[in-house]
Order: C-alpha cells, then sequence, then structure tokens
C-alpha cells in the first residue's frame, strides 16, 4: 500500500485491522480518543464491531467475551483508564484469552496530566493487575513501528494465547507521520479449537470453558505451572531490541519509546565533540532484553550507561538487574511528562565524563 | 470591514498550518485576529504558537484551557470579539471533521451578518490523508461539515502532502480531487498550497501538461509552521 501520512492512534487502529482485528471495545479518554474514533468508523466497514462500553472494566470484559470466542480483539486507553483495566487484565491472563491493548500513556499518578509520559512501565512489565502472570508489552518510538508491531501483536498473543500490550507514549498516538500499512488480503488467522463457540449436545467437541477461578489449591497450581512454563518459552523466544552505534561506545544510553529517539539525536551531538556513545533500546519489555541491554553495556570500552525515561525511573531498575554491577548504571528523567531534548542528554553524558 | 477566512476541512487536512501562514501573512499587512476554534485536539494545536504569533502581531483568540493541559476543550467568550465592526482579517481555525465544526453552528446569526464579499468558507483537502482521499470520503465529509457549521463553502484548497516526506505527486494527486470535487459540488477551487519549492515545480508541470487554472486557482506558498516532523521537534520541542 502506498504511503499516507496518518496520526499515530489512526495508523495504529487500522493496523489492527489489516491484522484480523475485528472487535474493539473501549471508552473514551486522552489522548488515546482517534483510536476508538477511527474504530467506530472503519470497523462496521470491514464487518466488525465498534462499542463504546459504559465502563472501562466492562470494555475490558467484553474484550474477554470477544476473545474467549476467538475473535481477534482488542481495547485502547490510557494510563488512568488502563488501571481501571487491570481487573480484567488479570483475567484474561489467568483464563489465556488472547487480546491486545493499547496504552496511550499520559502523566500520572492519578489523573495527572494529557501530556506523553512513561510512568506506566511498572504496571505493564511488572503485573499491575493482581497475581502471578505476565503480559507481552511492546514499545513503539515510531508511527511506523507502532503499525508492524500491531500484526506481531496479534500473532503472538494468539499464539502463546496471552494479553499483549503496546506500551507506548501520548505523542506516538498524536504525531502525525507518513507511513505505509502492510495489507494483508492472504491473511489465514489461527485455528482455536479452545474457544467457546457453542457447544452442541452430543457433538463430538467438548464443552469450552474459559475460567479463572480455580478453587481447588492443586487445580490452582496446575494452571501457573502451565503459565510459566510458557512465559519460560516466550522470554527464550520473543525478546526484541535495537543496537544503534554500540560497538565500541564509551557510554550507552538505554531507552524506549520516543525517548530513544532523542536519544539518537543525542548520540550525533556527542559524535560531533568526538564523544561515542551508543543505544541500547528495548523494544519488548517484557520479556525485557536481558541480555542485549547486558551485552551493549558491559562491554571493554564502555565506562558508565545512563537510562533515559519519562518517569522518576522505572526501566532503570531492569537495566541494573541486567548489568548486575559490572557497570554503574546512571539514570536521567523527570515525571510529569518532561521529555529531555538532545541537548540536555548530550550534556548529562558530557558532565559523566567529567567526572 | 473585515475580512473572514474559516478554514474547514478533514482532520489532519492542514488547516492549523495554512491558518498560521495566513495569518502571519495578513498581520503584515494590517490587523489580524486568529480565532483558536479547536475543540478536537489536544496537543499540536495553533495556540501552541502563541510566542510567534504575539511577535508578528497577531491577536490569538484561545479557549480558555487550552495549553493548560487539561482537557476541557471550551470555546472562549471572547470569540465574539472576532464580529466586533472593526478592519482587518479573522481567521478560524477549526477542529477536525465535521465533529470539530460544529462549534462553528452558533455563530451562524454573526456570519450571516458578514457581506459575501468579506467571506470565505474554505474546504482544505489533503488526498494523502486517508479521511478524505477520495471523491466519496472528501464529498461526504464537505455535506457534513456544511451541516453542522450551518456556512456554504465559498472555496476548495488543494493542499496536498505527505509532511517532511512531501513532493510534487501529492500536489497532483490533490488536482485530480479537488477537480473532481469541484465538479460534482459547484464550489470553485481557491487555491493550491505548498512549500514555494513545490508550488514552483507544481507551476511547471501545470504548464507543460495543461493542467486547467480554474482547478489551480491561487498559488499559495505556505512555510511549515505547525507541524513537527521528528528532526524539528528535537530541536524546538512541541
Amino acid at each position: 500500500m502506498a504511503k499516507k501520512l496518518m496520526k499515530g492512534c489512526e495508523a495504529i487502529a487500522e493496523a489492527a485491522i489489516q491484522a484480523g482485528c475485528r472487535y474493539f471495545f473501549g471508552y473514551p479518554i486522552t489522548p488515546q480518543n482517534d483510536i476508538p474514533e477511527y474504530m467506530s468508523l472503519r470497523l462496521p466497514q470491514v464487518g466488525g464491531c465498534f462499542l463504546q462500553a459504559e465502563s472501562e472494566l466492562a470494555a475490558i470484559n467484553m474484550v474477554y467475551g470477544a476473545g474467549g470466542a476467538g475473535a481477534r480483539v482488542m481495547t485502547s486507553s490510557s494510563s488512568p483508564g488502563i488501571s481501571l483495566k487491570q481487573e480484567g487484565i488479570s483475567t484474561c491472563a489467568a483464563a489465556e484469552i488472547p487480546c491486545v491493548v493499547v496504552n496511550m500513556m499520559r502523566g500520572g499518578p492519578g489523573l495527572g496530566n494529557i501530556q506523553a509520559s512513561q510512568g506506566d512501565y511498572f504496571q505493564a512489565v511488572k503485573g499491575g493487575g493482581h497475581g502471578d502472570y505476565h503480559l507481552i508489552v511492546y514499545a513503539p518510538s515510531s508511527i511506523q513501528e507502532a503499525c508492524d508491531m500491531m500484526q506481531k501483536a496479534f500473532d503472538v498473543a494468539d499464539q502463546y494465547r496471552t494479553p499483549v500490550m503496546i506500551l507506548a507514549d501520548g505523542l506516538i498516538g498524536q504525531m502525525m507521520e507518513p507511513v505505509e500499512l502492510k495489507t494483508n488480503p492472504d491473511l489465514v488467522l489461527p485455528e482455536k479449537p479452545w474457544a467457546a463457540t457453542g457447544y452442541t449436545p452430543g457433538g463430538k467437541k467438548p464443552r469450552s470453558v474459559l475460567n479463572s477461578l480455580y478453587i481447588e489449591t492443586e487445580d490452582l497450581d496446575q494452571l501457573l505451572e502451565r503459565l510459566f512454563a510458557r512465559y519460560a518459552v516466550i522470554e527464550a523466544n520473543e525478546q526484541m531490541w535495537e543496537t544503534y552505534n554500540t560497538e565500541g561506545a564509551e557510554y550507552i544510553l538505554c531507552a524506549y519509546g520516543t525517548v530513544a529517539r532523542v536519544c539518537k539525536a543525542a548520540i550525533r551531538i556527542l559524535g560531533e565533540q568526538g564523544v561515542k556513545a551508543g543505544l541500547v533500546r528495548p523494544i519488548s519489555l517484557w520479556p525485557f532484553p536481558s541480555k542485549a541491554v547486558h551485552d551493549a553495556i558491559v562491554q571493554d570500552s564502555v565506562k558508565e550507561a545512563l537510562t533515559v525515561e519519562v518517569s522518576s525511573g522505572q526501566m532503570v531498575e531492569d537495566v541494573r538487574l541486567a548489568v548486575n554491577g559490572e557497570r554503574p548504571v546512571q539514570f536521567m528523567g523527570k515525571a510529569g511528562s518532561y521529555i529531555p531534548t538532545a541537548e540536555e542528554i548530550a550534556e548529562r553524558i558530557l558532565q559523566m565524563r567529567r567526572g | 470591514m473585515r475580512d473572514y477566512y474559516v478554514l474547514l476541512g478533514g482532520f489532519g487536512s492542514g488547516k492549523s498550518e495554512m491558518a498560521l501562514n495566513l495569518a502571519l501573512e495578513k498581520a503584515a499587512q494590517g490587523s489580524c485576529m486568529l480565532v483558536d476554534l479547536d475543540v478536537i485536539n489536544p496537543y499540536f494545536r495553533v495556540s501552541e504558537r502563541e510566542d510567534m504569533l504575539d511577535k508578528a502581531g497577531v491577536e490569538l483568540i484561545s479557549p480558555p484551557y487550552s495549553m493548560k493541559k487539561i482537557e476541557i476543550m471550551s470555546i472562549s467568550p471572547r470569540v465574539y470579539a472576532a464580529f466586533t465592526p472593526g478592519d482587518g482579517t479573522v481567521i478560524f481555525d477549526v477542529g477536525g471533521d465535521h465533529v470539530g465544526a460544529a462549534a462553528l453552528g452558533q455563530y451562524k446569526p454573526n456570519f450571516s451578518r458578514i457581506p459575501p464579499e468579506n467571506l470565505e468558507i474554505l474546504f482544505i483537502v489533503n488526498p494523502m490523508r486517508p479521511v478524505a482521499a477520495d471523491l466519496q470520503s472528501a464529498w461526504s465529509l464537505m455535506e457534513k461539515v456544511e451541516g453542522v457549521s450551518r456556512l456554504r463553502f465559498t472555496g476548495i484548497v488543494n493542499n496536498g502532502n505527505m509532511a517532511e516526506e512531501s513532493d510534487l505527486s501529492h500536489l497532483l494527486a490533490g488536482y485530480d480531487l479537488v477537480k473532481e470535487l469541484s465538479e460534482k459540488t459547484g464550489v470553485p477551487v481557491w487555491g493550491t498550497c505548498g512549500q514555494e519549492r513545490i508550488l514552483k515545480e507544481y507551476e511547471a508541470y501545470a504548464k507543460e501538461h495543461g493542467l486547467e487554472e480554474k482547478y489551480i486557482g491561487k498559488l499559495y506558498p505556505i512555510e511549515i509552521l505547525m507541524h513537527r516532523s521528528w528532526a524539528k521537534y528535537l530541536k524546538e520541542g512541541l
């Protein structure tokens, strides 16, 4: 398909439709409203269904229903709305319901503000809802990447029967960039024999029960063993990251989402001043690309690393775990939606260099 | 008597870009008032360019809460100042689609008192935007916008572009679309908008290939003041 000029939210919604998504349930909140708006227009045109639910809680439970019936389904929200959906996300994880949840992060905690932020990293990768579970979490840094990621998100959700979250900052949703949307006319959706699509008494197919309530200890243990065996496979196979200019670098920046693009500009500024810096950008936040982050930072040439986030410091904990004390990992960031400039990041590295 | 420009169109068609350029041009010639009547977009709105407009002497009327970073999209009572007697130019930048254009409907009695020769109501078209990429969708959008804004279009503007990747092909796609749209609706083509370099190429192409003058209209060069390409964003922020 030829390039189009699209706003991030629209592009994500269209990419979801191209990936076979036919159901969207959501509730409005800034700065992601353009996703439901676009879905409300487009889904009826492709024989799908858009429904604005009465609340976030209702929306995520409708996602549970549609995902449980085997459909490709998604919801989207922004930080406070995602908090409201957490109970349902935990339930989807327990009942092994494939679905995609988009979080266009805004400033928090509480109602916060409506500007871009990265304050929901902990919520996305460390649980968010109750209980022992993980989500696969992807963080796009451009609109094109966000589009390409939607297909991947629906595919892995089905493959591993798990909810997948796209964790983007508000900028990704609101920016306009030229994008190329991949159409997928030959898309074949995977068979879902487990789906609850109706039961015929006396028929061959057993009753499908999608459930998250396991009263007996042994039963819950069994579920968790199954989930965690699957999470181990995901951790082994699904890590995604990008490295930029890391070989032989003196300083390594670590950032995700749009901040990583600012870091690349900082690296160019540093290069002009004769300082070699590189970037390692986690694309999958869970599974966290620990080995890639470790290997980028723990090289002979590297003195120190700097993690940059639009938060008070969340991903930096995973970076430090990955590096395991083999190099100092500094943090730069401010909550309240302040996105550092390339000059500020470069200056911070120069400060570290002066000691 | 004031001259009025009301800029309407699809979501992301480039209304704000044209509004800013028009405002700077008119302010250099006399007085100019720019009304930010966008009740749709939380980011990327003309009010973000307040400093630049202020320096150029443009009087900006913003919603009371815009740029306070909260999401109460309200309309300033100062909008009525735009309809008081005076000189110079008044430009309305209206939020996307028919949803945003609904904000205009309440000013119908005020607009109806403006003599037609002082009022341009322009529909901005960018065929590279999927929301209004073909005749059917652009035409249907035009009708919806007219319905809720309670205004009749006086002109169509070809603003075919792909942001930082813009080239001649986008204006040519725009030419085909505004031609069809103008034939269908009877609304004349007001002009063609674009960065100066591309506009020059377009002018040369039009001569060589005999594009019809009436579907080109006035060639209106614009500078990119609103859209932030990534490079520009890194330098200047939002």
